[in-house]
């Protein structure tokens, strides 16, 4: 375990998280190198199929960033991806799965620091919690 | 309207022949879409268009080989009739249905919700040697309802089911709590309902207190059921290695996906080209874990479908029913849907006024969502 790097996920939304990110390393704050960002156009577009295939795949953690609640550029985008959250987390709960591996938060394009604190505190929980339990196993 | 429609004959079923008889011999029916049983001896649907062929239908057949809803996605997907189709099926199909209308995949307009009393249904196949040539079987079934709660071969889903009367409909009959010998229960909610209704001899009256109480006790010991099962099911099902366990015997056939009513993408993203790799792909997907389960992705079909279709599943088990491999879908979709819908103080196919979970929002709602926990 000592040697046990989190394997993290990002799905970045284009115009808030993903610019946070930028202003993040612009300002040369440091910050864990696990997380892998993938810039989408909106917290609403990352549909639960690419969360599970980075989970079931063996990915120890998933990241969401969206817009704070209102600010969304296609103004509800991040609404609704809120309520696919609940139905994900309740889903998660339901049949066993670690629904605290998988986080979605509100980092807007001026929260540089929120965004390398977020990082760094999930990239922390996931070291406590130890690897993907999926890792090990084959016949997903 | 509602109250008691008189059956005489001892034959209730006959009795609801003859109001679809009426409803098309007076044009205000096209045709009604019906549970039969056909002269071969197959528990079917039959869309009926001729009043003279009415012994061919059999609308209180307790047996379902179909989620009706999937041929009314089918029939209904748009519409040039000017008189209407009447749906007369389970509570279970027309909840499907209700989802399907809101999902705009069913266009409400020529449609009539006919609502009937169901406790319970046996798997379509097979069915043939439970009935025998007994003409009098689905009468007998609703005539002896003490066995009907706990019997215990009907199809799980149907034991562990309370929605044993229908939730939204145009036109209600219920036969449970009654003496349907004698008489059964109709109440129309809807214009449409009511135009059903309109020149039968009904005896105008509020709900009898025996039905009330008989569908009290059926919700009752049916919950109980489903909660007793759903606490089994959680020793075997959870967590990651019990989860892959469970689904370990998939074959990827996607029957559970092509079966369900509420399932309404005409090409499913499983069946797409994203996944069909060519075999260097799949080889570099099997490096990642050095052996990889081929077919591939099954549980991420079944988790994905989860998260596309829980809040409109109505629970009717025909995805089980379908499954080669025998995997224990209905208990499971049962617990993931119940706990999903509640989130959002939701029950599928309850009302057509409520929308979906997944296409509203408020504001002011699940605000610890977003924000890190203690």
């Amino acid at each position: 375990m000592a040697d046990f790097e989190p394997r993290i996920v990002g799905f970045l939304c284009n115009w808030c998280t993903y610019a946070g990110a930028d202003l993040a390393g612009t300002s040369r704050m440091q910050y864990p190198p696990n997380m892998r960002p993938i810039r989408v156009m909106c917290s609403g577009a990352v549909d639960s199929v690419y969360i599970l295939r980075a989970l079931l795949e063996g990915a120890d953690a998933v990241f969401i960033g969206g817009c704070h609640p209102g600010d969304c550029h296609y103004v509800s985008g991040n609404y609704k991806a809120r309520r696919r959250m609940v139905l994900f987390n309740s889903i998660m709960k339901s049949v066993g799965l670690d629904d605290d591996r998988v986080w979605l938060r509100w980092i807007s394009a001026a929260e540089g620091r929120k965004f390398a604190d977020t990082v760094t505190e999930l990239t922390a929980r996931i070291r406590d919690k130890g690897p993907s339990q999926f890792q090990r196993l084959w016949e997903v | 309207m509602k109250g008691i429609l008189k059956v005489t004959g001892r034959d209730p079923e006959q009795a609801i022949r003859d109001l679809c008889a009426g409803w098309l011999r007076s044009d205000r029916l096209a045709a009604v879409l019906v549970p039969a049983w056909s002269k071969s001896g197959a528990a079917l649907l039959a869309l009926i268009t001729d009043p003279e062929k009415m012994a061919d239908i059999s609308p209180l057949l307790p047996a379902m080989a179909v989620n009706a809803a999937s041929v009314v996605h089918q029939l209904a997907r748009s519409g040039t009739l000017t008189q209407p189709v009447g749906l007369l099926l389970r509570p279970c199909e027309l909840r499907a249905v209700v989802e399907l209308i809101k999902l705009r995949q069913v266009l409400p307009d020529n449609l009539v919700l006919i609502g009937v009393d169901c406790a319970g249904t046996y798997k379509a196949a097979g069915f043939r040697n439970i009935r025998g040539d007994d003409a009098d079987f689905a009468n007998k079934h609703v005539r002896d309802q003490k066995a009907l709660a706990g019997n215990p071969n009907f199809r799980l889903a149907c034991q562990l089911c309370e929605h044993s009367q229908p939730l939204a409909s145009d036109l209600a009959i219920g036969w449970l709590g009654m003496n349907p010998d004698k008489e059964l229960w109709v109440a129309a909610a809807t214009d449409k309902g009511r135009a059903l209704l309109d020149g039968m001899e009904i005896v105008a009256g509020d709900e009898p207190e025996p039905r009330q109480k008989a569908l009290a006790a059926l919700v009752e010991r049916r919950r109980a059921s489903a909660a007793t099962r759903i606490a089994e099911l959680d020793t075997v099902m959870m967590g990651p290695e019990n989860l892959v366990r469970y689904f370990a015997e998939c074959l990827n056939c996607h029957n559970c996906m092509r079966v369900c009513p509420v399932c309404y993408c005409h090409e499913c993203f499983f069946d797409s080209a994203t996944f069909e790799r060519d075999i260097a792909e799949q080889v570099h997907l099997a490096q990642r874990k050095g052996l990889t389960r081929m077919p591939s992705e099954t549980l991420l079909f079944h988790l994905t479908r989860m998260n596309h279709m829980m809040t409109s599943c109505v629970q009717c088990g025909i995805c089980e029913d379908s499954c080669p491999a025998g995997i224990g879908l209905t208990l499971l979709f049962k617990k993931v849907s119940l706990n999903a819908q509640a989130e959002f103080d939701y029950v599928s196919g309850r009302s057509l006024d409520e929308p979906l979970p997944l296409t509203t929002f408020r504001e002011d709602e699940f605000q610890t969502i977003g924000e890190s926990r203690p």
